[in-house]
Formats: structure tokens, C-alpha cells, sequence
């Protein structure tokens, strides 16, 4: 396993926000896990990002402790909903921010860089500033920034949320494709339904601060909490209706 | 018709506004203007030269207003910054915020009569450091306040990210903060330059006349009643600050709008 979680739980003042999570994930896959707002995603991950501290529990990553270690100790990339990309750098810039903290030469640096803009499908875009591109342009730097430091653990929080349906579906594969060329491990996190099942290798449910993780996906399908029964029955329906 | 009437309106705000500073170059330019001479006896660089050539201390008080509001502003800015964040993310935020308001309840010359015993206590009485510091109490606050405004959930987003990405905190700081900030640290930085540079109560009392910023010049000219000198040292209290406002129009406000 390359990440294991052990009990971790948190809270705020009053409220629990997570509580006593397991699980484990292999490397190279990606865990969906659906939740919708407040259930605790977004603590969970910036635990595992090392932004926010538990109040007990253990992160280990391929058999390293990581709870001691400092975000930037940790060689886990968080990208937040929004893509954040650096309003006073390029594309180049943005994209290459992560080598240049680790003082890759500058030479291997700009090929490592023109080569994700190619893989990216950004040529011709080097030099533009983040206001001059598009929402799923965006993404894309966002993405490039984060998989071209090779990160042991990437954490999506919610990425496509602020896309529209078209732009969203191509972004989807686009990850899908990156993931697999780039050998990712992923945690996404979603609270839409369809993106959940497209996107993980595993499944998991998150309610209340607790996190359910499935065997199998037949197994997140036939749970009447996922949501997935009530949606097929809800397509069937219509389905009868309009013959 | 109508536009005639606007350019003459505007010719008359231009003039109203640019000629205390003409009369203000013309009166250090003269002497020997007594009522009713139109125009004055002598009419040249002689005030000028004097003041460069001779002890009356014009050009050491230029000196030390630009050493000293360079140090108030520069420390401000930079203080005020770093604050400004524990600030905005404190849970009490609003408890602090409101006590950062707390030196600008009483007027600065009330504050320096308060802040006086400790001054004296320190050693601080009429020391340029004890002028820069107690001016520093009154723009530091104020530089804390102004940049509550930036910190907000995206910035410390930018931030975090920086952090997963591989970033030291102070690599946080120089290649991702800073650079965010720069238009406010810039307008930060003349705001609080200007404060000191214009600061007169405060100054007086703790520099109790041995620390002579040109502020407290201009007035010692006025109240000998030389008005020549007077005008001579407006000027030169003047020239920075509109130095210091052409560069922020060409560097500063023309990037933010």
C-alpha cells in the first residue's frame, strides 16, 4: 500500500469533523470519494497535505510517518477547486514554479517545462498571463504545475467544480489520460455522483466526518447511500415515461 | 459655448491649486519685498545659496526628514505586513483589529505627552530614534490596518499551494506573497512615508527641538517671522512628496487600474 491512513480525527471547537478514519490506498490509483459540502473532505485532505494538524490518528506514506513532517516535507500536492495558478507568472512561470523551489538546472528546467506545455496542448500559450486564459486552459497549467513534481500523492479538491459541463468532460479525461501516463497517486474528491465513478480506481462515501471506503464498485453501486440506486430508478423512470 | 465655459472652469481649479505652490518657489526665490512693492527688492538664488552655504541647518533637517520617514516607512510597511496576517486569520480578528485603532483616539501631540515618561525613561527624548519611534507608533498601526484587506482565503490558498509545491515558508513568502502584494506594499510605503514626512506634534515633543525634521523648521521660521526661509523650506518639504507622487502614478496606480 502506498498510503495508509490510521484513525485519523479532527475537531473544531464544538463540532467533529472527522472521525477515527481508515483506509489505505495502492500506488498508481486513484481514490474517488464522494461527499457533499461540509462532510469533512476538504479537512481530510489538508491533513494529508500537512496544512491543517489531527488531533490523533497517523498518515503514513510508503512506509514513511508522515504526520511529523512540514507540507512541504511531504511530496503531496494539494489543488483546491479554484485553480489558483499565480496572477504575476506565465504559463512557463506557473508550470515550472515547483522545479524551479528545487533549483532544477535551467536548461533541464525549460525542457521538462516545454514538455508538459506540449503534453498539455498549451503550444503558443507559453507567455500568456492567467487572466488571458481560458477556464479549462487554467486547469490545465494547474495540473501541469502539480504533476510535473512528480508528487507522491496528488489531492484533488473538487478541480472541476467551477467548469461547465463540456470543458468539465474534457478535463476528466484529460486527468484520466495524465494520471495513467504520469503513474499518479490520487485522492479526488467530488460530491457529483458521475464524476465519482469516472474518475476512481476505488470508492469511497464521506458523511458526517466518517469515510466509508467500497471493496469493489458493484459494491458503491448497490449502497442506497451513494445515491446511485435512487439515480438509476430516477433514469428508469423517465425512461418509462416518455415510451 | 458650453465647453468653453468647462475649459475655463478647469484653467481656474489648475491655477488654484498650482499657484500656492508658484508663490511658495517665488517668496524663496525673493527678499527685500516689503508693502506696497509690487514686485520684490531682490529676486534670485541668494536664499538659496545661504541655506546651502551656511550653518542655519536646512539642509541636515532635509537629511534627517528623509533618514527618518525612510526608517518610520520602511519599518511600518514591513511590521505592518507580517501582522497584518496573524491578524486576519486570529479568531478574535475583531477584538485586535479594533485595538489597532486604539492610537489614533488621542491626537499625536496628546499621545507623545502620554507616551513621554517612557521615553525618558529610555533615553529616547530628543534622539532620532526616539522621533522614529514614536512616529512608528502611529504609522505601524496604521500600515497594519491597511493590509488586512489582502489576507483573505484565496491568499492563503496561493499560500498553501506554494507550500505543497515544495515551497519554505520564507520561499512562500518572497516568490508568491510578496510579489502579490507589491502594488500595496508600494502604496503602503508612501502612505506611511508621507505620514512621517508631514508628522509635526509628535516630533516636536520628543524631539523637544533637538531633532529638527523640516516640519518643525518651518515653523521655527514662521514663528521668527522669516518668511523667505519659510518659503525656502516648504519647498523643500514639498519636493519629495511629489517626487514620491509621480513615481506611484508611473509605477503603482497606472498597474491598477
Amino acid at each position: 500500500m502506498l498510503l495508509e491512513v490510521k484513525g485519523i480525527t479532527k475537531r473544531f471547537r464544538a463540532e467533529q469533523v472527522l472521525q477515527d478514519l481508515h483506509f489505505s490506498l495502492e500506488a498508481h490509483h486513484t481514490l474517488s470519494i464522494l461527499g457533499q459540502s461540509g462532510s469533512g473532505k476538504t479537512t481530510m485532505l489538508k491533513i494529508l497535505a500537512g496544512l491543517e494538524s489531527a488531533d490523533a490518528g497517523e498518515v503514513w506514506l510508503n512506509g514513511e510517518r508522515l504526520t511529523d513532517h512540514k507540507a512541504g516535507q511531504r511530496g503531496v500536492v494539494y489543488l483546491y477547486q479554484e485553480d489558483l495558478l499565480f496572477p504575476h507568472l506565465d504559463v512557463v512561470g506557473n508550470i515550472g514554479f515547483g522545479l524551479s523551489l528545487r533549483k532544477v538546472p535551467r536548461q533541464e528546467l525549460s525542457d521538462r517545462v516545454h514538455d508538459m506545455i506540449r503534453r498539455l496542448e498549451l503550444v503558443g500559450q507559453e507567455h500568456k498571463m492567467p487572466h488571458q486564459l481560458s477556464g479549462g486552459q487554467r486547469q490545465r497549467v494547474s495540473f501541469g504545475r502539480a504533476i510535473i513534481t512528480n508528487p507522491r500523492l496528488l489531492l484533488l479538491d473538487e478541480p472541476f467544480g467551477s467548469l461547465d459541463t463540456g470543458t468539465r468532460q474534457r478535463m476528466q479525461q484529460l486527468f484520466q489520460q495524465l494520471a495513467a501516463e504520469f503513474r499518479i497517486t490520487s485522492l479526488f474528491v467530488t460530491h457529483d455522483l458521475k464524476e465519482a465513478l469516472l474518475m476512481g480506481d476505488q470508492l469511497g462515501l464521506m458523511q458526517q466526518g466518517h469515510l466509508k471506503v467500497y471493496p469493489s464498485k458493484e459494491a458503491f453501486m448497490q449502497d442506497p447511500e451513494t445515491g446511485v440506486q435512487s439515480e438509476q430508478a430516477f433514469w428508469t423512470s423517465m425512461g418509462a415515461g416518455s415510451e | 459655448m458650453k465647453a468653453k465655459f468647462s475649459q475655463l472652469i478647469l484653467l481656474l481649479l489648475a491655477v488654484s491649486i498650482l499657484f500656492p505652490f508658484g508663490y511658495l518657489v517665488l517668496m524663496s526665490l525673493a527678499s527685500d519685498w516689503t508693502f506696497p512693492d509690487l514686485l520684490p527688492g531682490y529676486l534670485g538664488l541668494r536664499n538659496w545659496r545661504e541655506v546651502l552655504g551656511s550653518e542655519v541647518g536646512l539642509l541636515w533637517s532635509f537629511a534627517q526628514s528623509v533618514l527618518i520617514s525612510l526608517a518610520v516607512a520602511a519599518s511600518a510597511t514591513a511590521l505592518g505586513f507580517g501582522l497584518s496576517r496573524t491578524l486576519a486569520f486570529h479568531p478574535q480578528r475583531r477584538l485586535w483589529t479594533m485595538l489597532t485603532y486604539f492610537p489614533y483616539v488621542l491626537s499625536p501631540v496628546v499621545l507623545a505627552a502620554c507616551l513621554s515618561f517612557f521615553f525618558l525613561k529610555f533615553g529616547l527624548f530628543g534622539k532620532m530614534s526616539g522621533v522614529i519611534l514614536a512616529q512608528f507608533m502611529i504609522t505601524f498601526p496604521y500600515a497594519t490596518i491597511f493590509f488586512l484587506s489582502f489576507w483573505s482565503n484565496r491568499t492563503k490558498g496561493f499560500e498553501e499551494l506554494a507550500l505543497t509545491l515544495g515551497a519554505k515558508p520564507w520561499q512562500a513568502l518572497t516568490r508568491v506573497l510578496l510579489p502579490l502584494a507589491k502594488s500595496m506594499l508600494l502604496v503602503c510605503f508612501f502612505q506611511t512615508f508621507l505620514i512621517s514626512w508631514f508628522e509635526y506634534g509628535l516630533t516636536a515633543v520628543i524631539g523637544v527641538g533637538k531633532v529638527q525634521t523640516l516640519p518643525v523648521k518651518v515653523f521655527l521660521f514662521i514663528k521668527e517671522a522669516n518668511f523667505y526661509y519659510g518659503a525656502l523650506s516648504c519647498c523643500l518639504l514639498i519636493f519629495p512628496p511629489v517626487v514620491l507622487l509621480y513615481l506611484n502614478k508611473r509605477f503603482v496606480f497606472n498597474k491598477l487600474i
